[in-house]
């Protein structure tokens, strides 16, 4: 089971049924005590009294430090977190977070392009209305199958025409590539949206302008094939011990095991909250946060190793 | 024994209703019993995230196989003999839920898949059909003290799962230390 340290007790104060099956859930604390600082893009692991934990991206309003806002989809194959959300949270609940993190924050640049998909509207939401606030030159556009898929619909009003929603089951596939080609040098385009919309998009990272990049936020791990586990060997260079990983064990549990606490939240490679450096060694990437295979973070979580000894500054 | 009062057996349905899909939402553990096709009978634990017993709907249940002993009982019961009981508990609670129903093995992978639990997906499930479905009452729960912390010093007195175990393979006693020292790193692997 996993461990409640260091997690900020909360309760449910609120829960709003968005769409038919996207309910958001404000969460504050039981003294009204103000919540650690976050910007858009930031996410929060959520573990429940189940002891289920996920992670969710902050909607809210990052100026109002009393309560946490998060929108949660009702998942038909939900593994446990989306459906007792959905069935059995209730205002009073409590529930356990860590201080946001942010892996999609927000860079400078001369103009920007939101796309969100589904339920992919919670970092999308801050963001826009983040621009909005400091008039940057931004569009936004939300892609939902149904006209009633659209969540936090008044508040997307606020934000004026800037906003374009597209309900492709009455327009058909929005042309992701025309829109791409459209957008002017230097635009920086932030996505979030399920595993098929975040794929198309990668695939058209070529189409974009001189200066321009994609950045997007994924909540379910890549596809991938990997070679199969073998044992390998972790020299923790500021712990000074050296832990073995058997075959059929994570690193991180095996890090676990022998006392060196990294932490860890998603353990599916999407999160980031394990994240170490390696000093020496080639580590195996299994994770979906590292653009390429060369980078020397590695998520023990999921990742392994290549080589026989790894060494991680821990 | 006597018969039970009409309200007992009113309290019998064939389907989990909403309060009882919240009881096996926080439900950690249960005892699931099978028998085989000639009757004979067994019963075994199974533990895991509360609501691990899943619900599809109000009269289908999924039941992950985890990590255990290997002996396959349950499941070899199963493919021989459907009818199944189970005896789910909820940590504090002295009410017990008691499901009994027909079940079936699965590898469905789009069903293994929602089971999947601190990275590791089951190879095997077990749906069940519920036939019925009653809350029983707390007496038992309540004349053991199963929840009273101040039963735990119990198992103390107990000899440890190494020394049972050395003395039902007729190995000798030390034997029993070396298989207690072996289990504290074999139960670090719950998953």
């Amino acid at each position: 089971m996993r461990s409640r340290a260091g997690m900020i007790p909360l309760l449910v104060s609120e829960i709003v049924s968005e769409t038919p099956s996207i309910v958001s859930v404000r969460l504050e604390a039981s003294d009204g005590s103000p919540l650690p600082p976050w910007v858009p893009g930031a996410h929060i692991d959520v573990q429940l009294i189940t002891r289920h934990e996920r992670q969710y991206s902050l909607c809210g309003d990052p100026a109002d430090l009393t309560g946490y806002r998060i929108a949660v989809l009702r998942e038909p194959a939900s593994r446990g977190g989306s459906y007792y959300i959905h069935s059995f949270l209730r205002v009073g609940s409590r529930v356990w977070v860590r201080p946001p993190r942010n892996l999609f924050a927000l860079s400078e640049a001369p103009a920007y392009l939101l796309l969100a998909a589904g339920i992919g509207i919670t970092p999308i939401l801050a963001m826009a209305r983040h621009l909005a606030a400091e008039g940057a030159d931004w569009r936004m556009s939300y892609l939902a199958r149904h006209r009633d898929g659209i969540a936090f619909s008044a508040e997307l009003e606020g934000l004026g025409d800037r906003v374009t929603t597209h309900i492709s089951s009455e327009r058909g596939r929005l042309d992701l590539a025309g829109l791409l080609a459209d957008i002017a040098p230097g635009t920086e385009v932030y996505a979030c949206g399920p595993q098929g919309f975040i794929d198309e998009l990668a695939g058209l990272a070529d189409a974009l302008p001189e200066g321009s990049s994609i950045h997007v936020e994924r909540f379910e791990p890549k596809p991938r094939e990997h070679r199969p586990n073998e044992a390998f060997s972790v020299v923790c260079s500021r712990s000074e011990v050296t832990v073995e990983v058997p075959a059929q064990r994570s690193m991180l549990d095996a890090l676990a095991d022998a006392g060196v606490s990294v932490g860890g939240s998603c353990l599916r490679g999407v999160c980031g909250s394990c994240a170490l450096n390696v000093l020496e060694g080639l580590p195996e990437h299994r994770d979906s946060l590292n653009a390429d295979d060369d980078s020397m973070t590695i998520y023990p979580c999921v990742s392994r190793s290549i080589s026989r000894e790894l060494v991680v500054d821990v | 024994m006597g018969e039970p009062d009409a309200p007992t057996t009113q309290k019998i349905t064939d389907h989990l209703d909403e309060n009882c899909l919240a009881f096996l939402a926080h439900s950690p553990f249960c005892c699931l019993s099978t028998s085989d096709a000639a009757g004979n009978c067994d019963c075994s634990p199974r533990g895991d995230y509360p609501g691990f017993v899943r619900a599809l709907d109000a009269q289908t249940l999924v039941i992950p196989d985890r990590l255990g002993n290997k002996i396959a009982d349950s499941m070899t019961n199963i493919l021989d003999n459907g009818h199944v009981g189970l005896l789910c508990f909820v940590p504090g609670m002295t009410e017990t839920l008691r499901i009994n129903g027909t079940a079936t093995v699965t590898d469905d992978p789009a069903l293994l898949a929602m089971l999947e639990q601190d990275h590791a997906v089951p190879d095997l499930a077990i749906v069940v059909h519920t036939e019925q479905v009653y809350l029983h009452c707390g007496r038992a729960l309540l004349r053991g003290g199963l929840w009273d912390p101040e039963t735990q010093d119990l198992a103390a007195e107990v000899p440890s799962s190494g020394q049972i175990w050395a003395s039902m393979s007729g190995w000798d006693p030390t034997v029993g230390t070396a298989i207690d020292d072996a289990m504290a790193g074999a139960y670090k692997v719950l998953y």
